[in-house]
């Protein structure tokens, strides 16, 4: 039942909002379904690090890798939904009430299509939620209504679809395998774990490769990533905080579920070598593209891209540490990326623009928001004591041990790159002159608050990992099958 | 066995439908293929309703029907009405090429699914090859074209084929899931649609090679 509850948050409210007129009631109705989702998915959270192993309701099914998703959705979304307020007050005034409302209701409505998305044992209806994701999402793209945000959300939406249906083509595949096997077994994911030893390896391989193009579409996996920076750059802050940092951990939680099928059918070994490809292809493109790129949004957007490959890199290394490295960096990389676009809001409403050229003496202009950026970079970037530094650690860390030296060696290799040009433009922008005279003034000082959990956390998790959460990610392991 | 014959043979007919498609020089044709397509692929899921003996098939076949030979088509052609285009040239590649690519796809899909028809648990299985040369022409076809609407015609192929594999591997997904996927693909094309006209607005032509500001 709570896990309907859970569910019922942002539909509601989502549907609430399409019916309201006054602008006070809609930020009321979606600033408190935020919070309240938060509290219901923490819930749910500490009743599975209790010990109770699933919770479950009808075809909604939460074990520990859900409730860890379901922890990340609910997070970012209040994060980022607390500061979606006053941010949209800024970016549309009163004259553009509809755009408001579709904003909060579509924001709403995809929070509910990405928590059904990890809610639910039916690897069918997760398809449909998942296809769900991008349709809530393609207007929000689109919101302002211009040129770019146009060709974006167009982009977005036809190559989002290709994926998402090469993945159904892969997932009819493993039900194919099964049905062969034990005959009519519905689409459950829990049915498919407890058969899949005795799967053709074959079918499982072929359908793996599907999953792995259509999931990876949605998780940012280069080569099908080409929606990715122009999709999240054109969003508002608030969306593409929660695209990064969300939106294609949801991609890479497909990709888990059926990577330990795979595992039990087919032996480690192929899914390993598939994703160690993709995810150092991603890290390479992303360091191309990163060492001269000119709009901060996008830099922020291929970076993701960057990211997706190194949680792609330690899903490939497996084992004990190099899936726990996986999951610390799905968790460091959304805490990061999503503070980050956030901040990215604040400094596209001072400077009014997102060409990195045009942004100078950051730290002079907008200290908070300076500060901030700064933080989250520097933690972005790979450094001490930061969360990032640590998974990054562990995952290359368990790619000598797994014997991938030359996968291992190249990742950090690019790090390097990426470190190098990621440096140089913040640095760019946090000092210099800017080019007209600009007083010390933050456009959003309150909305940052929230901000200030991810800051602390991104340190936390890069000083120490407490016993708790370290067993909780042991029990997540559990679920996929991997122990120490 | 009746059964393995009829699934066969539309699957077949499924396939040159693709084929004529891609034929086509006017949007308003192709349209129609594409409806003509989504008709025969509805016919197939009744067959293998009747055959498999599954009362949940036959409701997805008449949803099936209605949604992509009644609705779909109706959008894409007041979309084409209302842009006023009936040419739908300029791929990047011409006809014969492309037909040469999609014959050579063909035997790609054979190929690539030879372990899936290398069992054979069910009469139907020989269709699934077919059904992927589809989705593989499909894909093609939406990398090939130039065009918003012809983009948007390529998707429909791929997304009929995947639910033809779907078809003739599993007997159909679970009934939820099916409507599920419906709503979603439905959706989508509206979307779309809405787009079409707002490119055509906006750059005066639906030609995507007009989308290239974003890069980089």
């Amino acid at each position: 039942m709570i896990l309907l509850l859970l569910l019922s948050i942002p539909s509601v409210a989502s549907a609430a909002i399409m019916g309201t007129r006054r602008r006070r009631t809609m930020e009321w109705i979606h600033a408190s379904a935020t919070v309240v989702a938060l509290i219901v998915g923490a819930s749910i959270g500490t009743r599975i690090w209790a010990g109770e192993p699933v919770v479950s309701w009808s075809l909604l099914r939460a074990d520990a890798l859900s409730a860890f998703m379901i922890g990340i959705v609910t997070f970012v979304g209040a994060v980022a939904g607390l500061y979606a307020v006053a941010y949209m007050r800024l970016e549309f005034d009163d004259n553009h009430l509809s755009q408001v409302r579709l904003f909060y209701a579509l924001f709403q409505l995809f929070i509910f299509t990405m928590l059904l998305a990890v809610a639910t044992d039916n690897l069918g209806l997760m398809w449909v939620a998942i296809e769900g994701t991008t349709l809530a999402t393609v207007f929000l793209v689109n919101l302002h209504d211009n040129h770019t945000g146009l060709e974006a959300a167009y982009k977005y939406l036809i190559i989002s679809s290709v994926g998402i249906a090469l993945a159904f083509m892969g997932t009819v595949l493993v039900f194919y395998a099964a049905s062969i096997e034990v005959g009519e077994i519905g689409l459950s994911w829990t049915m498919l774990i407890s058969i899949a030893a005795r799967l053709n390896p074959n079918i499982v391989k072929l359908a793996f490769i599907f999953i792995l193009i259509g999931y990876g579409t949605k998780a940012g996996l280069a080569p099908m990533h080409t929606w990715l920076p122009d999709a999240h750059s054109e969003a508002p802050a608030p969306i593409s905080a929660l695209m990064s940092g969300v939106l294609l951990n949801v991609g890479i939680y497909a990709l888990i579920r059926f990577k330990t099928v795979t595992d039990i059918a087919a032996g480690p070994e192929f899914s390993s070598v598939w994703l160690m490809r993709f995810g150092l292809l991603s890290l390479g493109l992303a360091a191309a593209f990163l060492l001269s790129q000119r709009n901060y949004k996008r830099m922020l957007a291929y970076s993701s891209v960057e990211h997706t490959g190194i949680v792609a890199l330690g899903l490939g290394f497996g084992g004990y540490w190099g899936l726990l490295g996986a999951l610390l960096h799905m968790i460091n990389h959304a805490l990061t990326k999503s503070m980050l676009f956030l901040v990215s809001g604040n400094i596209s409403l001072r400077y009014h623009t997102t060409e990195i050229y045009g942004v100078r003496g950051l730290l002079k202009t907008a200290p908070w928001t300076g500060f901030a950026f700064l933080w989250g970079t520097l933690a972005l970037i790979g450094l001490p004591p930061f969360g990032p530094f640590i998974s990054e650690f562990i995952i290359f860390r368990s790619g000598f041990a797994a014997h991938s030296t030359p996968y291992a060696v190249t990742g950090i290799a690019l790090l390097v790159v990426v470190f190098a040009g990621m440096l140089a433009s913040l640095n760019h922008m946090l000092y210099g002159q800017p080019s007209g005279p600009m007083e010390a003034r933050d456009p959003l000082r309150w909305s940052m608050v929230p901000l200030a959990l991810n800051a602390i956390l991104l340190l936390g998790f890069g000083l120490t990992l407490p016993a708790g959460v370290r067993a909780f990610l042991g029990q997540v392991l559990k679920t996929v099958g991997v122990s120490l | 066995m009746p059964f393995a014959r009829i699934t066969n043979l539309l699957s077949f007919i499924f396939l040159l439908m693709s084929f004529l498609l891609l034929m086509q020089n006017s949007l308003a044709a192709q349209v129609r293929m594409f409806a003509v397509q989504s008709g025969v692929l509805s016919a197939l899921a009744a067959a293998v309703a009747f055959f498999g003996g599954s009362k949940e098939l036959f409701s997805v076949a008449v949803v099936f029907a209605l949604i992509k030979v009644i609705v779909i088509p109706n959008v894409l052609n007041r979309a084409v009405t209302k842009i006023g285009i009936q040419r739908a040239v300029a791929p990047y590649l011409g006809t014969s090429a492309t037909l040469g690519i999609c014959a050579g796809l063909v035997v790609v899909a054979f190929y690539a699914m030879a372990p899936v028809t290398a069992l054979k648990p069910l009469p139907t299985v020989d269709g699934i090859p077919l059904a992927f040369a589809g989705v593989l022409i499909g894909l093609f076809t939406t990398v090939n074209r130039r065009r918003a609407l012809t983009q948007i015609l390529g998707f429909l192929m791929l997304e009929n084929s995947v639910f033809m594999v779907a078809l003739l591997a599993t007997y159909g997904v679970p009934l939820i899931v099916e409507m599920g996927v419906f709503l979603d693909v439905l959706v989508a094309v509206l979307i779309l649609e809405v787009f079409v006209y707002r490119i055509r607005e906006n750059f005066e032509s639906i030609d995507v090679q007009h989308l290239g500001s974003l890069r980089g």
